[in-house]
């Protein structure tokens, strides 16, 4: 009996331990026979690169057998150390931050690309003549762990387009109401409306305040025509050049270069200035707490039937639906009270660093750079951006020895077949290419006129972005502490300044910089330092 | 067994039934207390037993009995003690991949702490946890004592069984769920802001979520709303365990139902209280983070961002393994330290403790 006890307790603890310590390793770690196999990450709607006529050719070209697998952006992202995937010679679509890279180039998990330029004529020609994209490649220790995507065509800078209903100020034109200070004919409704900030203001109210879209409601009541659109704090379609048409270089990180010195916004009136009046839009229902909350898709699919009054965004062509387009013309950056318009520049860079990495244990790293090194041709840059030549991107014949781009994809529109064909990645295309060996798609094109007449002129005077600068590894560290408790707090005051029940008071203002003033010092001395190098680089 | 020399060792224990042993343990336990008896007439060794003495006699008699605590010990050494090394990390210059104890370990020593404590906000995000924490525990402690204690007098048990029931369903609303709709109602385009504008007020309505002021109560009223049924249940179990013939002789006595839920039923359910407290107290910097994440707004910043959802968005989000050990490290000591403050002062004052 005593036995039998002690068996059963016996038993009992091993059934109880046995499922908690057996560990099934379930892990296939084959690459395959192909030579080389590198990871991209990719959604599900973009089809296989491996079927890709551009990649094929590639293949075929350098004589190497590369084989690609994949993840999506999430599976990607749930990966804490996609350096030690499996199997893998390197990593397309990478999107390391810059602490990473350094990290792992510091651990030797990463090749240093800068030491087998002699496999690479294209990228080694790139370095050579662009002092500044070898500048912005280096990684704290001075070697280069990245292949880049350069596509230069000046169009980041400036992500925001001010548009406005044509349709309804016709409709306040017609019904006699508008606002006192706006005198507008229709003839008077094509691109380029030269409207004051005041102006501007008295409209928004009529849109608020009248019922516009014919539901029989006034805008402030139904909630369904929102005066003016734009997605806070996102890339592109932000309210920076609103603030910055109180006469600061506004741009979503609030930091700029003002002729070679690196400033925050934040820390000049004029800023502060913005704040006391769009806190009046935003208790009048000019601008909505939606304007906060929702994000880019639920921006655009809002926008489709033309409900906004005024709206900023990259183009008008993606927020409303094709046949309302011409609903909506550009306004000028509002004029303020003395006549004087100010635009900001974005520090969204043509310059993306970590485009793709390359492990170190690949086995022939040459080799593998060699076929990489292709990418940066200018017809393989071009296909790898827009889609194959064989799959209809750009028409099969070239023009004087320039691709030309296809714009008729039959029932697809040009976003969606974009999406599908175009892998992306590691590309060079700047003005040299656009003028020699690859025609602009009409929309870019487009888009850059639209700039050139309406945005551009208007940049602040001496405003630059931040390029890609290059940061010691403890600048990158009080950075990444320092930028996050700053973004975060200049955020919170900010909605915190438009909700407020009065008109902020200045004494709000100074005491938000005198809280803040470690995390701008510090920010604007490690950057105006890795500015200077840069600038002592470059020459 | 008459004998009164017989002598106690491993031999003669082997041979004992089960009924002997028992007599001989609890006699030797009176020897040591000092009490005299006959079965210490008839066990008395020649000299006294030790402690380690019968400490040695019951392993060998009852030891295997130990085997049951096996599984819960594994599973606590592999899971719970098993990972611990991994607070190793607040001292390294750590990313995945790296080996925690290695030659190519790339030792810090304080640097995560200092980079940590030096963050400019550090004082918000540590008062941000304490106050989120400190009210959600003033608020959500007594409520299901409360509801206990009131379903505990309710004369008829159907009533009490629907309404328990009723009150603890929430409980299995998931976190996402939850927090969607909280946002369906108090949220921009909610049903809040929506009648508002319908009934004329601004455009914008109340916009609960992007104001810093409401991040607190919605937080704390709505995970009180989803767990006050549940946590109930424990100290309803203990109510269950009160005697009735306590009641029956209070009501004899003339005490009002009032009277005795204080006189009867609280002080049947005071050593479940005081050790919940005691673990509550334990945990009071650690109120999860998926929540108040999800929660979280660019206009509500200001109240929610707590450590933890530091730790996630720096630590974890921003690559900086370190400092997100550090900061994690930091809560846990402050958890340990009041853990240790609440178990001492319980001590004191109701004898009630965890050891």
């Amino acid at each position: 009996m005593k036995l039998r006890k002690k068996m059963i307790a016996l038993l009992t603890a091993v059934a109880c331990t046995v499922p908690a310590v057996a560990f099934t390793a379930a892990c296939d770690g084959g690459a395959g026979d192909h030579q080389f196999t590198v990871l991209a990450v990719k959604e599900a709607t973009v089809k296989d690169y491996n079927e890709m006529p551009v990649f094929k050719k590639l293949n075929e070209e350098t004589g190497k057998d590369v084989h690609w697998t994949f993840k999506t952006s999430s599976q990607y992202s749930q990966n804490s150390d996609p350096v030690s995937t499996r199997g893998i010679d390197a990593i397309y679509h990478a999107g390391f931050s810059n602490l990473q890279l350094s990290n792992y180039g510091k651990r030797k998990r990463i090749v240093a690309i800068d030491e087998h330029l002699n496999a690479m004529p294209n990228f080694k020609r790139i370095l050579d003549s662009r002092p500044d994209i070898k500048e912005a490649l280096k990684s704290p220790d001075g070697h280069i762990y990245s292949l880049p995507r350069v596509e230069e065509m000046g169009l980041k800078q400036y992500p925001n387009i001010l548009f406005i209903n044509k349709t309804w100020i016709e409709k306040l034109i017609d019904s006699n109401n508008l606002p006192a200070n706006v005198s507008l004919e229709k003839s008077d409704l094509v691109d380029g409306l030269d409207l004051s900030r005041a102006q501007f203001k008295s409209l928004l109210q009529k849109f608020n305040s009248v019922d516009m879209d014919g539901d029989g409601k006034a805008g402030n009541a139904s909630g369904n025509e929102i005066p003016l659109a734009y997605v806070s704090g996102n890339w592109q379609g932000n309210e920076s050049d609103l603030i910055a048409s109180f006469g600061v270089p506004e741009n979503i990180e609030h930091k700029t270069i003002v002729n070679g010195q690196v400033k925050f916004t934040v820390e000049d009136e004029k800023w502060f200035n913005a704040f006391q009046e769009l806190n009046g839009w935003y208790s009048e229902g000019l601008i909505r707490a939606t304007n906060y909350t929702r994000d880019q898709d639920e921006f655009l699919a809002y926008g489709q039937d033309g409900r906004y009054g005024a709206f900023y965004w990259w183009e008008k062509e993606t927020v409303v639906k094709k046949d309302l387009h011409d609903d909506y013309i550009i306004v000028l950056p509002l004029k303020d009270d003395d006549g004087n318009r100010y635009v900001g520049v974005s520090n969204e860079l043509e310059v993306e660093k970590s485009e793709c990495v390359v492990l170190s244990t690949c086995k022939d790293v040459d080799g593998l750079l060699a076929y990489f090194d292709k990418f940066f041709e200018a017809d393989y840059s071009a296909q790898l951006n827009y889609g194959s030549i064989e799959s209809g991107a750009f028409k099969a014949e070239k023009e004087n020895g320039m691709l030309i781009p296809n714009d008729d994809h039959g029932n697809q529109s040009a976003d969606d077949f974009r999406m599908q064909n175009a892998p992306y990645g590691v590309v060079y295309l700047t003005d040299e290419v656009w003028d020699k060996t690859v025609k602009m798609e009409s929309r870019a094109k487009t888009r850059l006129n639209r700039l050139k007449d309406y945005v551009k002129p208007y940049t602040y005077t001496g405003a630059t972005n931040i390029p890609n600068l290059n940061y010691s590894e403890s600048e990158l560290k009080d950075l990444s502490t320092y930028e996050m408790s700053l973004g975060g707090n200049i955020r919170t005051q900010m909605m915190r300044w438009l909700q407020s029940n009065s008109a902020p008071q200045k004494s709000e203002w100074t005491k938000f910089l005198s809280d803040n003033k470690a995390s701008i010092d510090k920010i604007k001395e490690i950057n105006q330092n890795a500015y200077n190098r840069y600038l002592e680089a470059l020459k | 067994m008459g004998d009164e020399n017989v002598k106690i060792d491993s031999e003669s224990i082997e041979k004992m039934t089960d009924e002997e042993y028992e007599l001989m343990y609890d006699a030797a336990a009176e020897q040591r207390s000092g009490a005299a008896g006959i079965a210490t007439a008839s066990y008395a060794a020649n000299k006294p037993l030790t402690k380690f003495d019968r400490w040695k006699m019951n392993f060998k008699r009852r030891g295997w009995i130990l085997l049951f605590i096996l599984p819960a010990l594994i599973y606590v050494l592999i899971f719970c003690y098993g990972p611990m090394y991994g607070i190793l990390i607040a001292f390294q210059d750590y990313m995945p991949g790296d080996q925690i104890l290695g030659p190519n370990t790339f030792w810090v020593g304080w640097e995560n702490f200092q980079t940590f404590f030096a963050n400019p906000n550090f004082v918000d995000f540590f008062l941000n946890t304490f106050l989120l924490c400190i009210f959600g525990f003033l608020v959500g402690f007594p409520l299901p004592i409360i509801v206990a204690l009131l379903l505990n007098s309710l004369p008829r048990p159907k009533i009490k069984k629907g309404l328990q029931i009723l009150y603890y369903a929430p409980h299995f609303i998931s976190l996402v769920v939850m927090v969607g709709m909280l946002k369906m109602i108090f949220g921009s385009d909610g049903l809040l802001d929506s009648l508002s504008a319908k009934m004329g007020g601004d455009a914008n309505g109340l916009q609960l979520f992007l104001k810093p002021e409401s991040f607190r109560p919605l937080f704390i009223f709505s995970g009180n709303w989803q767990d006050f049924g549940w946590s109930a249940i424990i100290y309803l179990a203990a109510l269950a365990g009160v005697d009735p013939s306590l009641h029956e002789a209070a009501k004899v006595d003339g005490a009002s139902r009032f009277k005795r839920i204080f006189s009867v039923d609280l002080p049947a359910i005071a050593p479940t209280i005081i050790m919940l407290m005691i673990l509550s107290v334990g945990n009071l910097m650690s109120c999860g983070y998926e929540k108040v994440l999800l929660m979280q707004t660019d206009g509500n910043l200001e109240t929610s961002e707590i450590l933890s959802t530091y730790v996630y968005k720096f630590g974890l989000m921003g690559g900086q393994y370190g400092v997100g050990t550090a900061a994690g490290l930091f809560n846990s000591v402050i958890n340990v330290v009041l853990l240790i403050i609440a178990n001492t002062v319980s001590k004191k004052i109701s004898g009630n403790s965890m050891w």
